[in-house]
């Protein structure tokens, strides 16, 4: 038997709340997943505590990074969130103050 | 070594004069991945041999309290340790080196630790003075790399950073409660500065004067790190000198003195070659912590040996 000895390298997840997402840590070197959760317990919940622990093989990781993102910038994409709805707000006001009658806006449309 | 006039390289150097993080599986040049191991196997093993001297006073801290709470910085050492190890070897995986040959190297001396855990603890104002002012020192030069451009390492550091503040705490307690002891305390204390003065300005590493090395060069350049070791020695005096003096406690200098318009400190240089026997394992309790260390690691080897052998659970 060769005298090298080979663990694996596990990236550790961890998560504090019941609430909150599971976190990336950092990584630990070890022969089991059983290990590896030893450790990850020792280095990363030591002082917080946790309510749950994830570790995962290095090599068990698909993965992306800065070069795959070339050419999926985001393009400016108002319509996917709530800005481009802003103005609701002042509507809501005004109909509140003056709310139409069942012909509509009492003094036509407000000013968008 | 890449030629520097390659599309790779100065790709690279756009990436990091713009200040992206380098990760590990990123394309990096030769002497970056080689500075970046050096520096960071430098202080992954100076964690784990700079808990030694600390582990000397468990079994005797004056109460239980303190026993638990040096206990857990001494654990804490190790975990920064295994943290940074873990970053060290992933930049040697390419070399096909691993943590055993960083052990081998430590034992073979080609692997240095830091000067101030060659020294000698005799009293418990030293496990006081290590949490305040040795602590104090590493904190600066961390606070330093947290910007350092290889992303791993600067995320090691954050998580290391935040739990020196603790061990910061630590210290200045022993150190406060033996300040406001009886003479016999204060005096032990007094003692402790006076042995730790200048290995704690030796920490920063000799002074620049106008010329960088080629390593400090390369570190500033690659933003590996982003100031002298004079700049941080600098930065060092001028938080804890005044601290020290507000205890009542005298510096061992007395050429001390700061600039009051430049603000620049003067001091009495230690002595640079002591320093350099020091890190290369001559000094007071070299030997003693590295043979400590080896016997530990080789009465470990069968347990790391079976470990090896586990069959992995499925997963």
């Amino acid at each position: 038997m060769s005298d090298a000895i080979s663990f694996d390298v596990y990236e550790v997840f961890v998560q504090l709340e019941p609430m909150s997402a599971h976190q990336h840590q950092f990584n630990v070197l070890a022969s089991s997943p059983e290990m590896a959760l030893e450790l990850g317990y020792e280095n990363f919940c030591r002082r917080t505590g946790a309510v749950s622990l994830w570790v995962v093989k290095r090599d068990a990781i698909h993965k992306w990074t800065q070069d795959n993102f070339s050419g999926k910038e985001r393009l400016a994409k108002t319509y996917r969130t709530t800005e481009d709805y802003k103005y609701l707000k002042d509507k809501w006001r005004h109909y509140r103050e003056n709310p139409m009658t069942q012909e509509g806006p009492r003094n036509g449309r407000t000013a968008d | 070594m890449e030629p520097t006039d390659s599309l790779q390289y100065q790709q690279f150097m756009e990436r990091i004069n713009r200040g992206d993080r380098i990760e590990a599986e990123d394309w990096m040049p030769d002497d970056y991945r080689q500075q970046l191991i050096r520096l960071i196997s430098m202080h992954g093993i100076s964690e784990i041999m700079g808990a030694l001297p600390e582990k000397e006073w468990v079994p005797k801290a004056p109460t239980l309290f303190r026993k638990l709470a040096i206990m857990a910085k001494v654990q804490d050492e190790m975990g920064h340790g295994q943290l940074l190890i873990r970053v060290a070897e992933d930049l040697m995986a390419p070399l096909g080196k691993n943590r055993e040959d960083l052990m081998e190297d430590l034992f073979t001396g080609r692997l240095k630790f830091h000067n101030v855990f060659h020294m000698a603890t005799p009293t418990w104002a030293d496990a006081g003075v290590i949490g305040w002012l040795v602590d104090g020192a590493a904190i600066i030069t961390q606070g330093m790399s947290l910007s350092c451009s290889y992303g791993p390492y600067a995320r090691a550091l954050a998580r290391i950073v935040e739990e020196e503040g603790f061990h910061i705490q630590h210290g200045e307690s022993i150190c406060m409660e033996l300040a406001e002891g009886t003479p016999v305390q204060r005096q032990m204390l007094q003692e402790s500065l006076e042995r730790w003065w200048p290995a704690l300005l030796m920490f920063f590493g000799p002074p620049e004067g106008n010329q960088l090395s080629t390593h400090q060069q390369k570190n500033l350049d690659y933003k590996i790190r982003s100031k002298t070791n004079e700049e941080l020695r600098q930065k060092f005096l001028t938080k804890y000198v005044p601290r020290i003096r507000s205890l009542g406690l005298v510096i061992p200098d007395p050429t001390l003195s700061q600039d009051p318009v430049t603000k620049v400190w003067q001091y009495a240089q230690p002595d640079w070659t002591l320093f350099r026997q020091i890190v290369n394992n001559q000094g007071p309790r070299s030997q003693a912590r590295l043979g400590l260390r080896q016997m530990s690691y080789q009465e470990g080897q069968w347990v790391r040996r079976v470990l090896a052998m586990t069959t992995p659970a499925a997963v």
